[in-house]
């Protein structure tokens, strides 16, 4: 919690935004681009928010087991 | 043989179509299998048993918010991403209800806080010889500025989001707010946790280096 208080930002994006976004980011992490470059504020919010980041990461999981079947 | 011919939808324009009003019941159909064949992977480690039954009932009560909401999907990725990513919160959150259902935020005991607090990052073969010192020194500051700068809202939302690792999504209903606000909530208490060190002149990281 330290140093999550530490890296605490003025700026920061909510769970509406990330959630917005969000599937845009994975198609972009799925693509092998680099999502974290274009969409920083995405990135951040996902690695504070265990709820975002757990949907996240099982949308990833998804899309990846479309991919390999299509 | 007379094989049916299986539609298709390539494009997003195609699919938006085929899901407004009147829907196509192909399209309807093709998207709940891809979504099950999605939401299977994405949840069997969360789910116990009957995964099969599990991810159709999630499949259907997302496909619903998906026709309902339709007209908001903006096109900034593969339609079948964005309704994936509806089905995915729609599956977790439903398992975070039945997961958490009995825990009452009412009940978390804040004087636990201070090891917690500090243990959240910092494992206990992390730190040095001194680190006693210094480690009760940065938990005392941080719990003395929890007490004194946070209003109640936060203090309650930080120990059951951060400190207790509650899924915002149960906590947001036991505090009869969204997720939004609750992120705002917090964010605000980790700013004014943030701008208190810096008054008082405390480095975080030069205090963990010490340790």
């Amino acid at each position: 919690m330290v140093m999550m208080v530490k890296m605490t930002k003025s700026e920061e994006i909510g769970c509406d935004d990330c959630f917005d976004e969000m599937n845009e980011f994975a198609e972009m992490e799925l693509a092998g681009k680099s999502p974290e470059r274009a969409m920083p504020l995405v990135e951040e919010h996902i690695n504070r928010c265990r709820d975002c980041k757990e949907e996240y990461e099982a949308l990833v999981e998804a899309m990846k087991s479309l991919k390999d079947t299509s | 043989m007379n094989k049916k011919r299986v539609k298709s939808y390539r494009t997003n324009k195609e699919w938006v179509k085929a899901l407004t009003n009147p829907v196509d019941e192909h399209a309807v159909q093709r998207l709940r299998e891809m979504l099950v064949q999605g939401l299977k992977p994405a949840l069997h480690k969360y789910v116990d048993r009957e995964l099969e039954q599990f991810v159709e009932d999630v499949a259907q009560d997302a496909l619903v918010k998906i026709l309902d909401n339709i007209q908001s999907f903006r096109g900034e990725s593969k339609l079948i991403t964005w309704a994936m990513k509806i089905a995915v919160r729609e599956g977790l959150n439903e398992l975070r209800r039945k997961r958490y259902n009995d825990i009452s935020i009412e009940d978390l005991k804040p004087e636990h806080n201070g090891r917690e607090v500090f243990s959240l990052l910092y494992s206990s073969k992390e730190l040095g010889p001194d680190r006693s010192l210094h480690e009760a020194q940065l938990m005392e500051a941080m719990n003395k500025y929890i007490e004194e700068d946070l209003s109640a809202k936060q203090k309650k939302a930080l120990q059951a989001v951060v400190i207790e690792g509650l899924p915002a999504s149960i906590v947001v209903k036991q505090m009869n707010t969204n997720r939004n606000a609750l992120y705002k909530v917090i964010h605000d208490a980790r700013l004014k946790l943030k701008n208190r060190f810096e008054l008082e002149g405390i480095n975080p990281d030069e205090m963990l280096r010490k340790m």
